[in-house]
C-alpha cells in the first residue's frame, strides 16, 4: 500500500513537472515566432513609410521653397513624378548631427549642415522642420522611431597634388567602394584675384570639362596659380545616367571670413556675417569684403556662372564690432534653379572663399534626420535610389518601435 | 512503480512531441524578418539610371561592342550597396511572334544572387517611338526657314531674371527647333557679327530669317562694332550720350535688308548692348559687367533702320498699361501647339501704337489685346521689308509667349502623326540579390 503511494505521488509530481516544463517550452518558442511576425510587421511598415516620405511632396507642394510650415509631410519635388526629391525642402530638415549653433547678434539658432570650413549650410530652427513636427504630421509620435539619411551615391574627391604654379588637381570619381571609369567631368575654377585694400575682391572663373580613366582618376592643371592664391574648384562627374559633385577650396585667411547664413527662403535671402561674431576667436578685427556670385548646373551638365545685379547684395562688407557699420549684409539669390553660392572674401590681404549650396543637392551634401535609434530593440532599415536636383543619392530609412514589442496595429 | 514508468512514457511522447514539432516551427532568419526591400531597390535603380533617358538610350545600342553598356556596368556597381549583386536583362519586346520577349543582353557581376533576390522590370522605348506631331516646316515652299537664336557665351543678359540667356535658347530651341527647315544658335558675338555681315553660318538661308535675341532688354554686339574697332561707324556715334544707339540703327538695316524678323522677349528692346570682353571695363549701371546702357535711342534708331529711314538720335516711347491678356488668335494657337503661358501677364514697355504710322508698319500678328495706345505685345511687319517682335512685358520672362507669338505668325500646320511599336520597346529586368550576412 505504501509502495503505491510513493508511486502514485512520484509519478504525479513527475508528470505535473514535465508538463509545465513542456508549456513553458512551448510557450517560448510562440513568444518568439509572435516577436518575429511583429519584426516583419515593423520591415512592411518601414517599406511603406519610407514610399510615404518619399512620393509626396507633401503640403503645400513647394512647402520647401517658403518658410511655414508644412501640413502634411513629404520629401517629393513637385515638379517631378517617381523618386526624385525637392533639394529645398531636404534643405528644411532639422540635421541630426551638425552641432547647432547661435547667433548672438540677432538671437537666431542655426541646424548645422554644413560639410566643414568653407562648404556651409546653415538654417535658422525657426524654418527648419523638426522630428516631433515630421513624426506628427506622418502619424507616428511615440510608436515608432525613425531617422532618415540622404547620402549621394558618387564621391566626387579632388585633392591638390601640386600646390606652385600649375595648379594640379586630382579628381577621383568613385560609387560604392567602385571607381567610376571613363566618366565625364565638368569643372569651375574660380580664383579669387588679390586687389588689397578696403576693397572687394573680384574674380576669374574658369571652366572645362575632362574624363576620368579606368581608376576613375582625372588630373586637371590650371595655370597661373601660385601657392598664395585662394580659390574654389567645383566638379561634377557624370556616367550612364548617375551624376556626383565635389568640391575643393583653399584660402589664405580661415580666422576673419564671411559665413553665409539663410535667413528666409521665401525671398532666397542669405545673411553674410562676420566669423568672429560667430567663432569669438579673440578681440575684434578688422571688415570683410565679400563678393558673391552664383552658378548653376545645367542640363548638359555643364556648370554656369549666372550673373547678379547689384540690387542683390553681391558687393558689400561685414564687421565685427557693435558701431554704425552693418554687422551683416543681405544676399537675394535670384533663382529657385539649384545651384552654388560662391562668397569671395578678403581681410588684412588675406582672402578666401567660401560656398553654400541652394539645393541640397548642388554639393551632394547628405543630411541625417530623426532621432537615434540607441536604445531600440530592434531596428530594420530599407532604401531607395534617389534623385535629388539632378544628383543620384541614397534614401535609407531606420524604424523602430517606441513600444516595445506590443506595436501591432 | 507501474503508474511511474507510465509518467515516464508520457514524459518521453511530449518530449517527442516538442522536438517534432519543433522541427517543423523553423523560425526565419533575421535577413527574412527584416529584409531590404529589393524589389523596389531595383526599381529606384532603374528610375535613376534612367533619369536623363541614359538607360533607355543604351538599350538600343550594339549590344556587343557599344562602350555604353560598359559604363551602364561600372554605374549599376557603383551605385548598389556593396552586399548587393545584380542581374540585367533585356528582352526585345516582339509583336505577333510566339515569343513576346526576346533576350538581347545581359550583364551581371556575380556567378549566383545568393540564396533569395528579387527583381524589378522597366519598360524603355527608343527616342524615335513616340507619339509625334510632323509639323509643317516654315520655309520649306521655299523663301527663307532659318531660325538664328543668340546663345552668345561672350554677353551677359538683363530683365532675365533667374535664367540665363542659354537656358533660354536652349528651352526655345527644344520649342521651336521642329518648326523650321534650320536651327542655328549664334554661339558669340563673332558669330553674330558674321550674319550681319551677310555670311551664313554653315550654309542656311540667311534671307527671311527669324532672329530671337534671348539676352533680354541687352543685345550682343561683335567686337567690330564696338568703338575702336574696324566697324566703329555702323556702331558707334560718338557725341551723344548713347552713343551705341547707332548699332541698333544698323540691326533695323539689316533686318530690312535680310527680310528678318527680329525678337525680343520680354521688356524694352535693345536697351542695353553687351560683349563681355570689348566692353569688360563698363557696366550697366545696376552692377553687371560687360554691358553697356543704350537707353530708350536704342529702339528708336532700329525702327529707324528697319523703316529704311536716316539715322538721327532721339528717345522713344514705351507704356505701363498693367495686366494684359492674350488675344483670342493666341489663345486658339495655345491648343493648336500645346502651348500654355499664363493667359494673363504684366505688361510695363509696351510699344506706342504711334510707331505703326511712323515707322511704316503694319501689325500682322497681336499676341496680347491692344489696351489703349499701348500694344504690348505683338509681330510688326514693315510695308516694305523686315519684322520685329516685341514684348513688352515685366521681367521675369516667360519664353512661351516668343514662341507662341512666332507660330501664330508663320502659322505652320501640324500633320498627323505615326506610331508603330514594332521593334521599339525593350522591357529592362534588374534582379538583386543579397551577399553575406545572415
Amino acid at each position: 500500500m505504501t509502495g503505491a503511494t510513493i508511486d502514485h505521488m512520484v509519478s504525479v509530481t513527475v508528470f505535473i513537472g514535465a508538463i509545465l516544463l513542456f508549456i513553458s517550452l512551448f510557450n517560448q518558442t510562440i513568444q518568439t515566432a509572435i516577436i518575429y511576425q511583429r519584426h516583419r510587421y515593423l520591415a512592411t511598415k518601414c517599406s511603406d513609410l519610407l514610399d510615404s516620405m518619399l512620393l509626396n511632396p507633401g503640403e503645400p507642394i513647394e512647402w520647401g521653397k517658403g518658410n511655414s510650415t508644412p501640413t502634411s509631410f513629404g520629401l517629393q519635388d513637385p515638379e517631378f513624378t517617381q523618386y526624385r526629391l525637392s533639394p529645398f525642402s531636404l534643405m528644411r530638415l532639422q540635421s541630426l548631427t551638425g552641432t547647432p549653433f547661435t547667433y548672438p547678434r540677432t538671437g537666431v539658432t542655426y541646424s548645422n549642415l554644413s560639410m566643414g570650413f568653407g562648404n556651409f549650410l546653415f538654417v535658422p530652427y525657426t524654418t527648419a522642420i523638426n522630428y516631433s513636427t515630421a513624426s506628427r504630421l506622418l502619424g507616428t509620435n511615440n510608436t515608432y522611431g525613425f531617422q532618415l539619411s540622404i547620402t549621394p551615391i558618387v564621391t566626387v574627391s579632388i585633392e591638390e597634388t601640386h600646390a606652385a604654379n600649375p595648379l594640379t588637381l586630382t579628381i577621383k570619381v568613385a560609387g560604392a567602394g567602385f571607381p567610376l571609369s571613363n566618366s565625364e567631368v565638368s569643372y569651375c575654377f574660380l580664383k579669387v584675384n588679390e586687389k588689397g585694400g578696403q576693397n572687394n575682391p573680384s574674380y576669374a572663373s574658369l571652366f572645362g570639362t575632362i574624363y576620368t580613366d579606368d581608376e576613375g582618376l582625372a588630373v586637371v592643371s590650371i595655370q597661373n596659380v601660385d601657392t598664395g592664391t585662394a580659390y574654389a574648384f567645383i566638379a561634377y562627374a557624370h556616367i550612364s545616367g548617375l551624376v556626383g559633385t565635389g568640391y575643393h577650396e583653399r584660402v589664405s585667411g580661415d580666422k576673419q571670413y564671411v559665413l553665409p547664413l539663410i535667413d528666409s527662403f521665401g525671398d532666397k535671402r542669405i545673411l553674410l556675417v562676420h566669423s568672429y561674431n560667430v567663432h569669438d576667436f579673440g578681440p575684434p578685427e578688422s571688415s570683410v569684403f565679400f563678393n558673391a556670385t552664383f552658378v548653376l548646373l545645367t542640363e548638359d551638365f555643364t556648370l554656369r556662372e549666372m550673373p547678379m545685379e547689384n540690387s542683390t547684395g553681391k558687393l558689400g562688407k561685414v564687421v565685427y564690432g557693435q558701431g554704425t557699420d552693418k554687422q551683416w549684409s543681405n544676399v537675394t539669390i535670384p533663382t529657385y534653379n539649384p545651384g552654388i553660392l560662391i562668397v569671395t572674401y578678403q581681410s588684412n590681404n588675406e582672402y578666401g572663399v567660401v560656398l553654400m549650396p541652394w539645393g541640397i543637392g548642388s554639393m551632394a551634401f547628405p543630411i541625417s534626420f530623426g532621432i537615434s535609434p540607441t536604445e531600440a530593440e530592434w531596428v530594420t532599415t530599407d532604401a531607395r535610389q534617389v534623385i535629388v536636383g539632378g544628383i543620384a543619392y541614397q534614401a535609407k530609412l531606420a524604424l523602430w518601435s517606441l513600444l516595445g514589442s506590443q506595436v501591432i496595429s | 512503480m507501474m503508474r511511474t514508468v507510465e509518467i515516464l512514457l508520457v514524459v518521453m511522447i511530449i518530449t517527442s512531441a516538442f522536438i517534432v514539432a519543433s522541427l517543423f516551427a523553423v523560425l526565419p532568419s533575421p535577413r527574412q524578418v527584416s529584409p531590404i526591400n529589393l524589389r523596389r531597390l531595383a526599381l529606384t535603380t532603374l528610375q535613376a539610371l534612367d533619369v536623363d533617358y541614359d538607360l533607355s538610350a543604351t538599350m538600343f545600342k550594339n549590344a556587343t561592342d557599344d562602350p555604353a553598356w560598359g559604363q551602364l556596368q561600372i554605374a549599376l556597381s557603383a551605385c548598389l550597396p556593396p552586399n548587393i549583386v545584380y542581374n540585367l536583362t533585356v528582352y526585345e519586346v516582339q509583336s505577333g511572334q510566339a515569343q513576346l520577349y526576346k533576350p538581347i543582353k545581359s550583364i551581371s557581376n556575380a556567378e549566383s544572387l545568393g540564396v533569395g533576390s528579387d527583381s524589378s522590370s522597366y519598360l524603355v522605348a527608343s527616342s524615335n517611338v513616340t507619339f509625334s506631331a510632323v509639323p509643317e516646316k516654315i520655309g520649306e515652299h521655299g523663301g527663307g526657314g532659318t531660325l538664328y537664336i543668340l546663345n552668345c557665351s561672350d554677353a551677359n543678359g538683363w530683365w532675365i531674371t533667374g535664367y540665363t540667356a542659354q537656358k533660354l535658347a536652349e528651352d526655345l530651341y527644344n520649342i521651336l527647333s521642329p518648326y523650321f527647315q534650320n536651327t542655328v544658335m549664334l554661339q558669340s558675338t563673332a558669330q553674330l557679327g558674321t550674319i550681319l555681315n551677310g555670311t551664313s553660318i554653315r550654309g542656311e538661308t540667311l534671307q527671311n530669317a527669324v532672329v530671337i535675341n534671348t539676352y533680354g532688354e541687352a543685345v550682343p554686339i561683335p567686337r567690330e562694332y564696338c568703338q575702336g574697332y574696324e566697324r566703329q561707324s555702323e556702331g558707334y556715334y560718338s557725341g551723344v550720350a548713347y552713343p551705341y544707339s547707332k548699332f541698333c540703327y544698323t540691326l533695323g538695316q539689316r533686318t530690312r535688308q535680310y527680310n528678318w524678323t527680329w525678337g525680343s522677349i520680354v521688356g524694352w528692346p535693345l536697351y542695353y548692348v553687351s560683349n563681355m570682353a570689348t566692353l569688360n571695363d563698363s557696366q550697366n549701371s545696376w552692377g553687371i559687367y560687360g554691358m553697356v546702357k543704350v537707353e530708350s535711342p536704342g529702339l528708336r534708331a532700329f525702327l529707324q533702320g528697319l523703316d529704311n529711314q536716316p539715322y538721327s538720335y532721339g528717345n522713344s516711347q514705351t507704356g505701363s498699361p498693367g495686366i494684359v491678356y492674350l488675344s483670342t488668335s493666341a489663345q486658339y494657337y495655345c491648343n493648336y501647339y500645346g502651348i500654355y503661358p499664363s493667359p494673363y501677364q504684366t505688361s510695363t514697355r509696351a510699344l506706342p501704337s504711334s510707331i505703326l504710322s511712323t515707322y511704316h508698319l503694319t501689325v500682322s500678328t497681336y499676341i496680347f489685346n491692344q489696351v489703349d495706345t499701348w500694344i504690348p505685345g505683338a509681330v510688326y511687319r514693315n510695308t516694305v521689308s523686315g519684322g520685329l517682335l516685341a514684348l513688352g512685358l515685366t521681367r521675369t520672362p516667360d519664353i512661351r509667349l516668343t514662341a507662341l507669338g512666332l507660330l501664330c505668325d508663320y502659322k505652320p500646320r501640324i500633320y498627323r502623326s505615326e506610331y508603330s511599336a514594332a521593334g521599339t520597346s525593350r522591357l529592362v529586368v534588374l534582379q538583386l540579390g543579397q551577399v553575406g550576412g545572415v
